[in-house]
């Protein structure tokens, strides 16, 4: 149940969780923390989602994995292969959340589908 | 090869990942190391992890949290029914392209034999 104060400051649960995998991340050895900081750093500015759900999400699953991968010794190139960019864009894909863009996707699909409609006249 | 590898590969992995589970329930850990040992040494372990979140979003495993000797509890995957479906529809659509490009393959050998 949200609180009336949460519609002005946004979920308190979120933040504790959020707050909570982030804490787990900077409290991994070297060099897991510095690398996992990273990945959570492009994330946050590439990651155009607009649900906080989905952000706390992704954040958990990261310090999960990365936890993961400390406890197991896997090199850190292990984790995020030859191109960490491409490996941070894919994990942000795999959520379906909300995204800036979708408002102009949504524009993009119905112009193209006026014109269809037009040309059909 | 190795980078033509890694692009087919990214259309493929789903459907590995999928049949993988289809054998056994497996955690992230485990299907990395089978696919290399398969031969795909490149591959990132979190490759695979940004595939497990993607294929436990939509809906296509189980997930069952075990607790291991150290560390927080290691998630475990397993194939439920719509991931099943999803493993038939990815090997039908397979079956199809292999076909396809096997008889381009051998149009394009046959040629080239003609030719000569």
């Amino acid at each position: 149940m949200t609180k009336w104060y949460e519609t002005l400051t946004g979920s308190l649960e979120q933040k504790r969780q959020y707050k909570q995998a982030k804490a787990r991340m900077d409290g991994l050895p070297a060099p897991y923390a510095a690398a996992a900081n990273a990945v959570q750093r492009y994330l946050m500015y590439s990651g155009d989602v607009t649900d906080g759900d989905t952000t706390v999400q992704m954040i958990v699953d990261l310090a999960d994995l990365w936890e993961r991968a400390a406890l197991d010794g896997t090199p850190v190139r292990a984790i995020v292969g030859d191109d960490p960019v491409e490996f941070t864009e894919t994990f942000a894909r795999a959520y379906d959340a909300k995204r800036w863009i979708d408002k102009e996707r949504a524009r993009l699909n119905k112009a193209i589908d006026d014109a269809e409609r037009e040309e059909q006249k | 090869m190795g980078k033509q590898l890694t692009e087919m590969l990214k259309g493929t992995l789903e459907g590995i990942v999928l049949a993988i589970l289809s054998v056994r329930s497996a955690y992230g850990y485990e299907i990395t190391a089978w696919l290399r040992e398969q031969g795909f040494s490149d591959i990132a372990e979190g490759t695979v992890y940004a595939l497990l979140v993607r294929i436990e979003q939509k809906g296509f495993v189980d997930v069952e949290k075990v607790p291991s000797e150290k560390g927080p509890p290691r998630k475990v995957y397993a194939l439920n029914a719509q991931g099943r479906e999803q493993l038939a529809e990815f090997w039908s659509t397979w079956s199809f392209l292999a076909q396809r490009l096997e008889q381009l393959h051998d149009t394009e050998t046959s040629q080239q034999g003609d030719n000569r």
